[in-house]
């Protein structure tokens, strides 16, 4: 039994196993890939908007630091070059620029590093001052333009410097422009709330201040700024990173994307996407558990019957076996007990021939004769009871007088009844019609009740039977005993195939269920109850079959 | 008890020898056969009335010696004997046209009866033969 039980608990687990690898993988793979995809498309999106924001701002910063440039040497070229070292003249060309308040203040040196003009703020601090050491003059008359870095100064203000000379390199004009316009054009190039968008120069040092007050460049940043000369796109796990260079790519303008700050919708579809294959992961399972289950279940249940068919043919088998063999024998018997009988009869005959004064003992053999003749019927009446036994496989269907059938089953069991005491009490209705079924069958199905109920009750018990014509036009056999009756759990299972009672090697555990099958076969019904008296009742309910009804 | 002739026919020697002295004891002419065909022969040479027959013996069984005995001599009477209970050869038997079957073992005294009722019955049909030819002599006038 716990051989069986592990046998379809392996089964149950195989299946299960089956269940998962055909559902939940294959759902589970396709959510995976799901997840991926969008993610992916996600990336590439805000790759997509990275470029077009960095490009975007990087054209607007370039044109801005072009008009500055255009713009001064236009001035240059405008004026005659006395003009610049003429006070007046610069500041009238300074009111003429500064409209819109980019440009903070104009310096004009000669070739010598020495201030000429200057109008702007600070002009106490300027006045007189040389610059010829200074780096920006100097590349400047070299290289005729000069675009400083970033730097506060003592203005305190971010600023840059754009610086350009006359073609005759007879003096340097510079202009301070206030950088701030950058910080909040900038500003509105933000992606989310963990981007960055910032301008270093090429020594990584920050021209505008990283939008989350970072003063360190990471390893990317590092990496992108050492990739000389190109713009790039460069995705990481977590960000999206756009680079633009500027101004001759004296300056790189970085964008930093976080990926995670524009997953929001990717996110939802995700969780979304999440919650039904959990869903669908759960139902799968619960449905493949209770498949299992139920066809283990179900396998359980007809190898049971299985098994208990097998056992009721060799049952029969058996018991047909059984027959023949006691027909042969009984056949065989039958003859040397007919050549006694008439032997003896033989005797008996030519016995009142002799004179009763020769022959002493006459009578004792008359009455010898007579215990022959008695004992020979006595052996006839087994072997036909033999004959009339093995007459019972054939299926065939007789004609069957119940009352006649229930007597001929008690003759079966009278000497065991009679052996332990047991009063059998018969009830008999007279007027039961006769029906046409399978005799042998029936009987089958009663003597195994009949040995229940003297097994129930034991030595001195009482044992019922009654035949009546019962729910219009059903034969009833009642076989009820005052044993100890049956417990109610088990009233369900009692027709159940290896449910006993008895101990091991007393029962099969099968009579209750070829009974039942039996019945059921002949259109009939078999039930179990306990009488209110205490004892088990059985009932045997048969249809009554007539030739014509038959066809 | 009226005279008649039996033919017991039966494989086995003491059982035909045991029934012939009875048989004879009371009065009937007996002869004996201890086969199907020796009885066939018996009833052509002899004028017998009931047959005794054993279902079961080698050779030709009681059924097909039955089957013979109808063909060859239809008024002439056949009570079965048998030692096997099957009611299916009693049966068979009685579809073939025997008067009855006998189960061994059996009493001289119910065997016999069996025997007289079965020779009354061969008497009574050859009287209503004899009279039916009677009416169509009569009838006929020659």
């Amino acid at each position: 039994m716990e051989r069986m039980k592990k046998y379809y608990l392996a089964i149950i687990r195989r299946l299960l196993v089956t269940f998962f690898c055909l559902s939940v993988v294959p759902i589970f793979g396709f959510a995976w890939i799901m997840k991926g995809t969008v993610e992916e498309t996600n990336i590439i999106k805000l790759e997509k908007l990275a470029s077009t924001t960095v490009d975007h701002n990087a054209q607007l910063i370039s044109a801005f630091l072009k008009e500055k440039q255009e713009l001064l040497q236009l001035l240059v070229s405008l004026n005659e070059e006395g003009a610049f070292f003429d006070q007046k003249q610069v500041e009238k060309m300074f009111l003429a620029i500064s409209g819109n308040g980019d440009i903070v203040d104009l310096l004009v040196v000669d070739a010598d590093g020495d201030q000429q003009s200057y109008v702007g703020p600070y002009r106490t601090l300027v006045t007189g001052k040389n610059y010829y050491d200074a780096a920006w003059f100097k590349e400047t008359m070299l290289s005729g333009i000069h675009v400083s870095h970033m730097f506060s100064g003592y203005r305190n203000v971010p600023h840059f410097v754009v610086a350009v000379t006359d073609p005759l390199k007879g003096f340097v004009l510079r202009a301070t422009i206030n950088s701030s316009i950058f910080n909040s054009l900038l500003h509105s190039a933000q992606l989310g709330p963990k981007s960055d968008v910032f301008i270093v120069n090429r020594a990584g040092e920050f021209q505008t201040p990283s939008l989350l007050q970072r003063t360190e460049l990471n390893d990317t940043e590092n990496l992108l700024l050492a990739f000389d000369r190109r713009n790039e796109t460069v995705i990481t796990a977590s960000e999206v990173y756009a680079t633009r260079w500027l101004i001759n790519d004296h300056w790189l303008l970085i964008l930093k994307a976080d990926i995670g700050d524009s997953l929001d919708f990717y996110l939802q579809i995700r969780n979304r996407v999440i919650l039904v294959v959990a869903v669908i992961i759960a139902l799968s399972l619960a449905g493949a558990t209770y498949t299992s289950i139920a066809l283990a279940r179900r396998l359980e249940k007809a190898d049971k019957e299985h098994a208990a068919n097998s056992l009721q043919f060799a049952h029969v088998e058996k018991m047909a076996t059984i027959g023949r063999l006691a027909a042969g024998i009984a056949h065989e018997i039958n003859n040397p007990l007919q050549m006694i009988t008439s032997q003896a009869g033989w005797i008996a005959e030519l016995l009142p021939d002799e004179d009763p004064a020769q022959v002493k003992n006459l009578d004792e053999y008359r009455k010898s004769v007579e215990q022959i003749r008695h004992h020979v019927k006595r052996a006839g009446t087994i072997t036909h009871r033999l004959l009339g036994f093995s007459r019972k496989i054939s299926t065939e269907n007789d004609r069957v007088q119940i009352n006649e059938l229930v007597e001929e089953t008690l003759s079966f069991v009278q000497k065991e009844a009679e052996n332990n005491n047991i009063t059998v009490v018969k009830n008999y209705a007279d007027d039961l019609p006769p029906t046409l079924t399978d005799g042998p069958q029936v009987q089958q199905v009663l003597l195994n009740l009949l040995n229940n109920a003297l097994d129930a009750v034991g030595p001195r018990g009482v044992v019922d039977i009654r035949t009546s014509l019962c729910a219009g036009d059903r034969l009833c056999i009642e076989i009820g005993d005052n044993g100890p009756g049956i417990r109610p759990e088990d009233l369900k299972r009692i027709f159940d195939p290896f449910f006993t009672t008895k101990e091991t090697d007393k029962g099969t555990g099968l009579g209750l269920y070829i009974s039942y099958n039996i019945v059921k076969k002949l259109d009939g019904t078999i039930s179990a109850e306990n009488k209110k008296g205490g004892g088990a009742l059985f009932t045997v309910r048969l249809p009554v079959v007539t030739l014509s009804r038959q066809g | 008890m009226n005279e008649f002739n039996v033919l017991v026919v039966d494989d086995e020697d003491d059982f035909r020898e045991v029934t012939t002295k009875r048989l004879t004891k009371r009065g009937l002419k007996v002869w004996d056969a201890e086969s199907g065909a020796k009885a066939l022969e018996i009833l052509q040479e002899s004028r017998i009335d009931v047959v005794l027959l054993d279902v079961k013996m080698p050779g030709m069984d009681g059924i097909e010696t039955l089957r013979h005995i109808r063909n060859l001599k239809p008024l002439v009477e056949v009570v079965l004997l048998t030692g096997h209970a099957s009611v299916d050869s009693g049966i068979e038997g009685m579809k073939l046209g025997a008067f009855d079957y006998l189960m061994k073992p059996i009493e001289l005294e119910p065997l016999l009866e069996k025997l007289a009722d079965a020779y009354e019955k061969k008497r009574l049909r050859e009287q209503k033969i004899e009279m039916a030819q009677m009416k169509k002599h009569m009838s006929m006038p020659s």
